[in-house]
């Protein structure tokens, strides 16, 4: 496959890798910070992708990774870590300030980054259990039992009476 | 019915049920009306999740995410690096044949022709995927890349009709000064490579051939320049290789 080729279907991926960045980092210009550190490492590891693996998941896997690598080192990311301490008023892209009002996003704010992820990318990005169990390096069960979770937390959230967002922040 | 897995609730929620069975579940569901309320809950949550995010939009575009320009970074960032590499290979090379060379020296005065086109073709050619200075398709914008570092170059040879293509070009140093590859490839990832350096203290290289290996050098001088193509030694590889070598003889 030529470079162009590679490229092309990077492209294509992007948009989705980057609303999903945005939505882990909850900040516009960290979530490309991380798109860009994983798209520099999926060109240096494309020779080593089996052809069976799809691109997409391959590409979301490398970006989670790297988002809970860069969690850890905090001295590189420094920046970065200011937006993921949970529960702070943040300042959100503006994307996400005019979809503000959906109760069932807001409750997606309130929801540990796995369990975002996950939501993601079994309701959104419609990946196969398999895949996500591949990109968590963890049994299909696991999988099963974390996206229950996941479920009944999203739901408890946003099936109350949607308050303002700004008492919800404050309290 | 049996109780459905924690799978089949998911699956059932996902709409990746077959009917028989997503009837089943359903069936179940009604039984247990508790479960029931739960389960759809969680099917209005996902709706809701995705027809939110379809009006949201995706980001905008950013012009520095684009893969090409984070090649181009990394090249950057990689040239300095492999251009050392490139000088320790041929350097470790030299220095390998280092007691066979004195007596060849005596003998031809000669080091074995072009070795370092082969080495920059191991390199580059073989690695994937293969980083550059310069990504083009176009032979035109390789021959003026070329044409701008070696002034008076022999035109690129044009292997379209055996198939091959440019992929790219890229810069090293060699002992004598600067050197250049350009790589072909074809449909099949075979690799061709154009090698293009000064003359070493010898002068004028004589038109020869070399294998080592697994591939095989024709070289030759042109315009006060020495020239190699390298390819696999592969019958039909080596041919066309031969054939373009853009040499006088």
């Amino acid at each position: 496959m030529s470079d162009r080729d590679i490229d092309d279907q990077l492209r294509e991926v992007m948009p989705r890798l980057r609303r999903f960045a945005q939505w882990l980092t909850r900040d516009a210009s960290a979530a490309d910070d991380l798109v860009q550190s994983t798209l520099e490492r999926a060109l240096t590891r494309w020779g080593s992708r089996r052809d069976a693996t799809a691109l997409r998941p391959w590409l979301f896997a490398i970006l989670y990774r790297q988002f809970l690598d860069a969690k850890r080192r905090s001295r590189r990311y420094a920046f970065m870590l200011d937006h993921f301490r949970e529960g702070e008023n943040v300042t959100q892209p503006s994307v996400e300030r005019e979809v503000i009002a959906h109760s069932v996003l807001q409750a997606m704010e309130h929801l540990t980054p796995e369990q975002r992820s996950l939501l993601l990318w079994v309701s959104v990005e419609g990946f196969s259990y398999r895949e996500v169990a591949d990109m968590l390096q963890v049994p299909i069960g696991t999988v099963m039992s974390r996206l229950s979770r996941a479920r009944q937390a999203l739901h408890r959230l946003s099936s109350g009476d949607a308050p303002t967002p700004a008492l919800r922040l404050l309290k | 019915m049996n109780t459905p897995s924690e799978q089949e609730i998911h699956a059932y929620v996902d709409g990746r049920l077959a009917d028989e069975r997503r009837q089943a579940v359903e069936f179940y569901l009604t039984q247990n009306p508790a479960r029931g309320r739960e389960v759809r809950g969680w099917q209005r949550d996902a709706q809701q999740l995705r027809a939110a995010l379809s009006g949201v939009g995706m980001p905008t575009l950013n012009p520095a995410l684009d893969p090409q320009r984070l090649r181009q970074r990394r090249s950057q960032r990689l040239r300095s690096r492999l251009a050392m590499a490139a000088v320790l290979v041929l350097a470790m090379g030299i220095g390998g044949i280092g007691g066979w060379q004195v007596r060849a020296q005596r003998d031809v005065a000669a080091e074995p022709p072009m070795s370092d086109a082969l080495q920059a073709y191991r390199l580059f050619a073989s690695a994937k995927p293969a980083s550059f200075d310069i990504s083009s398709g176009e032979s035109g914008q390789l021959q003026v890349w070329l044409d701008t570092r070696f002034h008076g170059a022999p035109r690129l040879p044009d292997l379209q009709q055996a198939g091959f293509h440019v992929v790219g070009g890229r810069l090293m140093a060699v002992d004598t000064g600067p050197a250049a590859m350009v790589l072909y490839e074809d449909d099949a990832g075979h690799a061709i490579t154009f090698y293009i350096r000064p003359p070493s203290a010898r002068g004028a290289l004589p038109r020869g051939q070399r294998h080592d290996g697994e591939l095989i050098a024709e070289y030759g001088s042109r315009n006060g320049y020495n020239l190699a193509m390298v390819s696999h030694d592969d019958r039909r590889d080596a041919r066309v290789a031969r054939d373009a070598l853009p040499v006088d003889i």
